[in-house]
C-alpha cells in the first residue's frame, strides 16, 4: 500500500472534524472534533514512518496523544465551568453574550 | 516484509470514514462520543496493520479508554439535551459493541501474532516497543520529561478551573 492511500483517510478524517468544529453548536462535539484533527495528524505520522522505515514518527505520536490528554482535561474542565457560569454549552448563546 | 492487505485497509478506511461522518453528525453528544470510540479503535487497527503495535496498544488504552471516559462522564455530568426517554437506539447500540469488539480482536490478533512468530523487523534490534523505547528514552528524553510536566500543570489547571469559588 502507498503511503498516499493513508494520506487521504488522514485528509477525509480531518476535512470531517474542520467541519464539525464550524458547523456544529455543542461545544462537547466541537472539542471532540479537535480530536479528530489531532488523530488524523497521528495517522499521516505512522505512515510516514512506516515509509520512511524511520520510528521517529511514532514517538511523534506518543507525544501528540499526551498533548490530546491535557488538552481534553483542560478543555473540558472549561466546558464545565462555563455550564456552571451560564447553564449552557451552545456555542450561539456565547456569541450572543458578546453583543 | 509482510505488507498490510489492500482489503483490509478499504475496509477500515471506508469504516473510518463513516463513523468520522458520524462523530460529526450524530444528533446528541453521547453517540458522538461512542462514534468516536469506534473511530479510535479502528485507527489502532490500522496502526496494528502497519506494524506500529506500540502505538496501537496506547492509542486504545489512553484514547479509546482514558479520553473518552473523561468525555463521556462530562456528558453525563452536563446532562445536555434531554433524549426521549424510550430507548429507540438499541440496534445502533449493539451494531457499534460488535464493530468496537472487531476492531479490538483484530488489533490483538495483529499485536500477538508478532510476538508468536516474529518477523523480520526493518529497523535494527528488536521488536517494534523495543526501538520505540530506545528512541523514547535515548533520544526524546528531554521532550518526555516535558511531557510530564504539561501533565501536572494540565491536572493542576483542570482542579482550579472547575473549583467552585465563592459566588461573585
Amino acid at each position: 500500500m502507498s503511503p498516499d492511500h493513508y494520506y487521504a483517510l488522514a485528509l477525509i478524517m480531518f476535512v470531517c472534524g474542520v467541519i464539525g468544529i464550524t458547523l456544529r453548536r455543542n461545544l462537547i462535539v466541537i472539542m471532540m472534533s479537535i480530536e479528530l484533527l489531532l488523530n488524523s495528524v497521528n495517522l499521516i505520522f505512522v505512515a510516514a514512518s512506516k515509509a520512511h522505515g524511520l520510528v521517529d514518527g511514532q514517538v511523534m505520536v506518543l507525544f501528540i496523544i499526551t498533548i490530546a490528554a491535557c488538552e481534553a482535561a483542560v478543555g473540558l474542565a472549561m466546558v464545565i465551568a462555563l455550564y456552571r457560569r451560564y447553564g449552557t454549552i451552545d456555542t450561539d448563546f456565547y456569541r450572543m453574550l458578546r453583543g | 516484509m509482510m505488507d498490510s492487505a489492500p482489503l483490509v485497509f478499504y475496509t477500515l478506511a471506508a469504516l473510518i470514514t463513516f463513523s468520522s461522518i458520524m462523530v460529526v453528525a450524530a444528533r446528541t453528544p453521547v453517540i458522538s462520543a461512542l462514534f468516536l470510540v469506534l473511530d479510535l479503535f479502528l485507527l489502532a487497527c490500522v496502526y496494528a496493520s502497519l506494524n506500529a503495535n506500540f502505538v496501537a496498544v496506547i492509542q486504545v488504552l489512553v484514547y479509546a479508554g482514558a479520553i473518552l471516559v473523561l468525555f463521556l462522564f462530562v456528558i453525563m455530568m452536563l446532562n445536555v439535551p434531554r433524549v426521549r426517554s424510550k430507548p429507540r437506539i438499541k440496534a445502533l447500540d449493539g451494531l457499534l459493541i460488535t464493530m468496537v469488539m472487531v476492531a479490538f480482536l483484530y488489533m490483538l490478533y495483529r499485536v500477538i501474532a508478532q510476538y508468536l512468530s516474529p518477523l523480520p523487523v526493518e529497523s535494527a534490534g528488536g521488536s517494534n516497543t523495543e526501538a520505540v523505547g530506545k528512541l523514547l528514552f535515548v533520544e526524546h528524553l528531554w521532550a518526555f520529561e516535558l511531557a510530564s510536566f504539561l501533565i501536572l500543570l494540565a491536572m493542576v489547571a483542570s482542579i482550579v478551573i472547575t473549583k467552585k469559588r465563592a459566588a461573585p
